[in-house]
């Protein structure tokens, strides 16, 4: 297969939704339909002009991929195929559980897609509501189920805790109940009130409650505990799965392997270059290729490492000192000795022979660490 | 320029803020032809464009008039200025050594208040002759009568030497004029043939240094000859000698009983200070006059730049206010919370607000300033005096045999109606009843001790809101009496924030204490760990609060493009991290002293 090219992540950006959630503030656009097929016919150009990158990986996030019709969908798998991607190789597709039903979902799992992300986010209507979901609680139980009669065997669901009045025992029945519905895989995230967002806007004017840092980070372990008694592996700060079923295509990102973003506002990471398309969607469909790029980076030296050492310790294996000296030719524990030595002193982090990871204190406190550990110049 | 003494007269002007000094300096400027009403910008006087927004007069000044008498002869009239505001009340003493007379003015409606008394009292004590004059009675709700009955009451006055004025619309003023002629004396006679000449004022000009404003007692000034400061020694040919017209005009000597000034070319106001005898400097004086008590700065602060690469900036623009105002004193000050800076002291709350103001404004510094305090005496247990001007500084409790504070006399003048109120303001303060009197059916004059602390944080301000700004008030300093004062400590972390420093009345500390830690635990960031806030006499801790240990800190999704953006995160956080202070282990944002320094104010 070498002379197929380099293996890349390939994500696909589908940028639109039935309408915005009150706490978005990723690039999507409700509505423009006209854009549909112009948007789907621009990324399948660019599907074909991948080579000589052939993808290993296919992730189609949004927004919402569910509001098109599973057509496109399967389109974009079909060029992906074209452009090299394997027959076994993970094919995830993200889905608003108000957005599909039975035969949306057979029609994905046909044209190839082996792993659903369900967007469920809570297994309360009232946080449904709150958060402003177009689903409710039931539907999302639905489409899981119909996920499964389908023929999907690999299924996330993402969770958000944290939310204005959540008590730590009603997240616990919220996570409860989830499990029940025995998800491969399960992301769960801490909101974060992002300036601008409706539901910030909410809190500052004093209509919701503020969120309790202190009582998010009784969540998250609680979240840890009961995961790992119902047989989930905690493998990166967010996310935890059954043996085996760990996100091939996300771990190319915390392992700081190429990828390509396709889409308004995606990210691609090449030959130590970082860059992304533009978020405005009227460019992204009338400009040539090159004008579509909005902003790039080169990581290189001392950011490279930054970049490899912090991600690494995202990862809750950690950092593999061996790897890590054998891509840089320096080993972390030396390279970032005040910072770790610091962080091992507070009880953060854990150091060994050939590892370096987070405690449980650690994690929920890693900016601290990262933040020591910055280069004095980035970039 | 004639020498006569006989046809000359220095007089000043003294009457409450506001009761219409600078409206009759105006008048009698216009009445003699010194300037001509065409010229007339409103209170020709106070120069500095912040007197004239706050309306009262900082620095004396003199001018003087040509005017020919009714008689046809002509007199040399010598006006000095006095500064209007409390803080700048001992001040009057420097324009009063150089006079002869006083005119008394008293506003028609308001009747004698608290610094008309502190005044005259003042002029009392340098022997100078009196004119009483009522002002204001234009006004409708002028009571020219009554307010000459309390002259006249209090104070002893005949009522024939009353004179009854409109500064406004120019009644009086020749009578006025008349009795300057006629009732005050001329200059008194030389009594050595050496110059000697009394420096009463001066202030910085950047040609010509500093320009002192003199009152010659005996023998020339002139122009030709080497002069000597007595006091600071230094010597200098003066560049220019000359009297104010007003406007600065050379002549080429000033003579016994004459009031001018000379342009040292002296860098600093303290090589030739106000209270300093200026003499010749190869026939010097035996003696210099008696001089008067130079400017005491009464109120001290710590003054920090914001941004610490200001200290330079703040340090020269301190050092040009102080070319001109000998008053201001300042010593380098180093804080942990607040980096470089200077303890600074001034007459008062008022001359610190203005230091203030001008370093901010004409010099564009953004300053921070500690809580003002006043000097105190301590007396170690080892019988050592120490004076300190500065919280930090004063020695550790168990080394303190005695703490004394300076208390001075409170003169207030309050419409009867408020006299209550006012009394529980002053018992408030630690204030001791010395003497009531009615000035009238409707005004009561007290008298109280209190300490100088209370005095100056901002009595001033509180009797004017209990008596609906018709209260009025002078203080002069005492002494000092032992006090029942602490220093109130502020820990954070167990490590003591000098800044945060205070001395306070042992009953108000546990109230003080608290307030500033339970704001200080408002605005000092989770620190990885539990940062105890505490405010302690001593070792003794009186209140207390913790700031809880951050427990979460971390970024929830990081994949592709938010790697960029999480990078980009963790420096802004790294970049807030070196600007803040380190108090021992605990990161405090520079903000968050500035925050409880204003709410202090």
């Amino acid at each position: 297969m070498k002379d197929q090219g380099q293996c890349v992540g390939l994500y696909i950006h589908i940028p639109f939704c039935r309408r915005r959630c009150l706490y978005c503030d990723f690039t999507s656009f409700s509505g423009h339909r006209r854009w549909w097929q112009r948007y789907l016919q621009v990324l399948l150009q660019e599907i074909r002009e991948l080579s000589p990158l052939r993808p290993c990986t296919l992730y189609v996030g949004g927004g919402t991929p569910t509001v098109w019709p599973a057509a496109y969908l399967e389109e974009l798998i079909k060029a992906a195929r074209a452009a090299g991607l394997g027959e076994g190789a993970e094919a995830t597709v993200e889905a608003n559980p108000g957005t599909v039903g039975p035969r949306k979902l057979a029609l994905l799992r046909q044209s190839g897609y082996n792993r659903l992300s369900l967007g469920v986010q809570s297994t309360k209507d009232e946080n449904l509501r709150l958060l402003g979901r177009l689903h409710t609680a039931q539907q999302a139980h639905c489409a899981l189920a119909q996920a499964r009669a389908a023929g999907f065997a690999n299924i996330n669901i993402d969770i958000i805790y944290g939310l204005p009045g959540q008590s730590l025992a009603a997240f616990r029945e919220d996570l409860e109940r989830a499990l029940e519905w025995e998800p491969e895989h399960l992301s769960a995230y801490c909101l974060s009130l992002e300036p601008g967002t409706p539901l910030a806007e909410m809190v500052r004017k004093g209509l919701l409650p503020e969120p309790d840092p202190d009582l998010a980070a009784d969540m998250y372990c609680l979240a840890e505990e009961l995961l790992a008694s119902a047989g989930y592996e905690h493998y990166e700060l967010s996310n935890w799965a059954r043996p085996g079923f760990a996100c091939r295509h996300n771990l190319l990102y915390w392992r700081c392997e190429p990828y390509v973003g396709l889409g308004v506002s995606a990210y691609s990471f090449i030959d130590g270059k970082r860059f992304a398309r533009t978020a405005d969607l009227a460019s992204y469909v009338r400009l040539p290729v090159a004008q579509r790029i909005a902003f790039s980076e080169s990581i290189d030296g001392a950011l490279a490492m930054f970049e490899a050492a912090m991600l690494g310790l995202r990862l809750v294996q950690g950092l593999s000192r061996e790897a890590f000296a054998a891509r840089f030719g320096v080993d972390p524990v030396a390279l970032y000795a005040e910072a770790f030595s610091w962080a091992a002193g507070e009880g953060l982090l854990e150091v060994d022979e050939s590892r370096v990871r987070f405690t449980q204190k650690g994690r929920l406190l890693s900016n601290e660490v990262f933040a020591r550990m910055l280069p004095d110049r980035a970039g | 320029m004639r020498c006569e003494r006989e046809r000359i007269r220095n007089f000043c002007i003294i009457a409450h803020v506001d009761h219409g000094k600078s409206t009759l300096a105006d008048r009698l400027l216009e009445r003699t032809g010194t300037i001509s009403p065409r010229e007339m910008t409103e209170q020709v006087l106070d120069s500095m464009p912040l007197e004239r927004e706050k309306g009262v007069t900082i620095k004396a000044s003199a001018v003087r008039m040509l005017y020919t008498a009714p008689d046809g002869k002509e007199y040399v009239l010598n006006l000095v200025d006095t500064p209007g505001h409390v803080d700048f009340s001992y001040e009057v003493s420097r324009a009063l050594v150089a006079c002869e007379g006083a005119i008394l003015v008293v506003d028609a409606s308001q009747g004698v208040e608290a610094q008309t008394i502190a005044n005259l009292y003042k002029a009392l004590d340098h022997h100078l002759v009196i004119v009483p004059v009522v002002n204001k009675i234009d006004l409708p709700n002028a009571r020219p009568q009554e307010v000459a009955a309390e002259l006249v009451d209090l104070f002893g006055f005949s009522p024939d030497e009353i004179i009854f004025a409109s500064a406004r619309d120019g009644r009086g003023v020749d009578e006025i004029l008349d009795a300057i002629i006629k009732r005050i004396p001329p200059p008194r006679a030389p009594v050595e043939p050496t110059l000697r000449a009394l420096v009463f004022d001066s202030h910085y000009d950047s040609f010509r240094g500093v320009v002192a404003y003199v009152r010659v007692f005996d023998g020339v000034l002139s122009r030709s000859e080497e002069l000597l400061a007595m006091c600071s020694m230094a010597s200098f040919e003066p560049m220019e000698v000359g009297t104010f017209t007003p406007a600065m005009s050379p002549v080429s000597e000033l003579c016994a009983g004459q009031i001018g000034y000379v342009a040292t070319g002296l860098k600093s106001v303290r090589e030739c200070s106000v209270g300093d005898t200026i003499t010749s400097a190869r026939r010097p004086a035996r003696e210099p006059l008696p001089g008067y008590q130079p400017a005491k700065p009464m109120v001290f602060a710590g003054i920090y730049p914001v941004r610490p690469e200001d200290y330079p900036l703040l340090r020269d623009s301190l050092e040009k206010l102080r070319l001109n105002d000998a008053a201001i004193v300042c010593e380098p000050e180093s804080s942990q919370a607040l980096g470089f800076g200077f303890r600074c002291g001034f007459l008062g709350l008022f001359h610190m607000e203005i230091v203030q103001e001008r370093l901010e404004r004409e010099y564009g510094v953004e300053i921070i300033t500690t809580a003002p305090n006043v000097e105190l005496e301590v007396l170690t247990r080892r019988g050592e005096l120490v004076r300190t001007n500065s919280p930090a500084e004063l020695p550790p409790e168990g080394e303190i045999e005695e703490i004394r504070e300076p208390w001075a006399l409170v003169t207030i003048v309050t419409p009867a109606e408020h006299v209550g109120s006012v009394m529980e303001l002053l018992a408030s303060r630690r204030g001791v009843s010395k003497n009531m009197e009615y000035l009238d059916p409707q005004r009561v004059m007290l008298t109280y001790e209190m300490p100088l602390s209370e005095v100056i944080i901002d009595l001033h301000d509180a009797l004017k809101s209990r008596t609906r700004g018709y209260g009025s008030m002078d203080y002069s300093l005492l002494g000092y009496q032992p006090a029942d004062l602490v220093r109130l400590d502020i820990l954070v972390h167990e490590e003591r924030v000098d800044a945060l420093s205070m001395v306070v009345h042992r009953d108000d500390a546990y109230r003080r204490g608290a307030a500033v830690v339970e704001k200080l635990k408002e605005l000092i960031p989770r620190q990885l760990f539990p940062v105890a806030v505490q405010a302690a006499i001593g070792k003794r801790v009186i209140a207390r609060a913790t700031v809880k240990a951050l427990r979460k800190n971390v970024t929830a999704k990081c994949y592709g493009g938010d790697i960029t953006r999480k990078r980009k995160l963790l420096e802004r956080q790294k970049e807030g991290k070196k600007r803040l202070k380190q108090i021992g282990h605990v990161s405090v944002p520079q903000e968050a002293f500035l925050a409880i320094l204003r709410t202090e104010e």
